[in-house]
């Protein structure tokens, strides 16, 4: 946590150096769960203000970004009475293991949450073996 | 002149000078915790927030002639949220319910939090009770209240004057 500004229980995120952000707004990294399933790992990541037409989720190689533009428009001469969030953008990005199956990814987002399903590939998934009697 | 004659290898009498005693160590020492201490300082969300119980933030946003509450409320639904006005606060409760399906499975990361929240705002004005709109999109809630009338006109602007 020591690379992380945190406002109001967001923590910001930090510059890549490879990529420069284009937009004059603040980022913030979602907060995500993630979990192991039998056939496929879930993200579930917290974006509050987002929907499908302003989100976007990349797989380039192997790190999965997830990008969500938030909109804001404050009504003219307005004066802020409590601040415990700040509104911005949201990026975060995952680094996948060949395990999973990369052509059958599936995202949804519903009341601001992304949800990521990534099937695990066939390989990766457990099987067990039967065992038979010997004659 | 053989080695050990210019180099004590493992002389024990020799005094070992500690760390403490060299003042320029002590001060780097002192000066990294300070670092180390006003680094881990960065973390100043509420405790209840670390700890994994759902307390959505809040902004209030006051205008001449409304405020305007919004709150975070990411993968709650509709239903589950529930705003209620009182003389002078606004009340919103709600339970953000962990998905039932992904219980008892493996955790990688659990940085969301879940639970019932109750939060009661303090309004400054009188509200206009039958005009306050209530919307919940995209995981944002935001409450529409007017102020009255009444509370509007008693608003005065005192000039300020120089001598």
């Amino acid at each position: 946590m020591q690379d992380m500004a945190v406002e109001g229980g967001k923590r910001e995120a930090q510059a890549s150096e490879k990529a420069e952000r284009t937009r004059q707004r603040k980022a913030y990294l979602p907060d995500v769960d993630i979990i192991e399933r039998k056939d496929d790992i879930v993200i579930m990541a917290d974006m509050p203000g987002v929907d499908e037409t302003s989100v976007s989720v990349t797989l380039e190689k192997n790190v999965l970004s997830i990008n969500g533009k938030v909109d804001f428009d404050p009504p003219k001469e307005h004066r802020l009475a409590a601040h415990e969030y700040g509104v911005g953008d949201y990026e975060r990005s995952f680094t996948l293991s060949s395990e999973i199956d990369r052509d059958r990814i599936q995202a949804s987002v519903k009341n601001g949450m992304l949800r990521l399903v990534l099937p695990k590939a066939a390989a990766a998934r457990p099987r067990t073996i039967q065992v038979i009697a010997e004659a | 002149m053989a080695l050990k004659d210019i180099i004590h290898f493992g002389d024990k009498s020799l005094p070992v000078k500690r760390d403490e005693d060299d003042p320029f160590s002590l001060l780097r020492r002192r000066m990294d915790d300070m670092f180390e201490g006003f680094l881990h300082g960065f973390d100043l969300r509420p405790l209840d927030s670390r700890s994994g119980i759902f307390r959505p933030s809040i902004d209030v946003v006051e205008t001449d002639k409304d405020i305007r509450i919004s709150a975070e409320l990411p993968g709650m639904e509709e239903k589950d949220i529930d705003v209620s006005l009182g003389k002078d606060s606004l009340t919103i409760k709600g339970e953000k319910k962990e998905e039932k399906e992904d219980k008892g499975k493996g955790y990688y990361r659990m940085e969301r939090s879940y639970g019932s929240f109750s939060r009661v705002i303090p309004l400054p004005t009188e509200i206009d009770q039958d005009k306050v709109k209530a919307t919940f999109k995209k995981g944002v809630l935001t409450v529409e209240l007017p102020k009255t009338e009444k509370a509007i006109k008693e608003t005065k602007k005192i000039d300020v004057k120089s001598y």
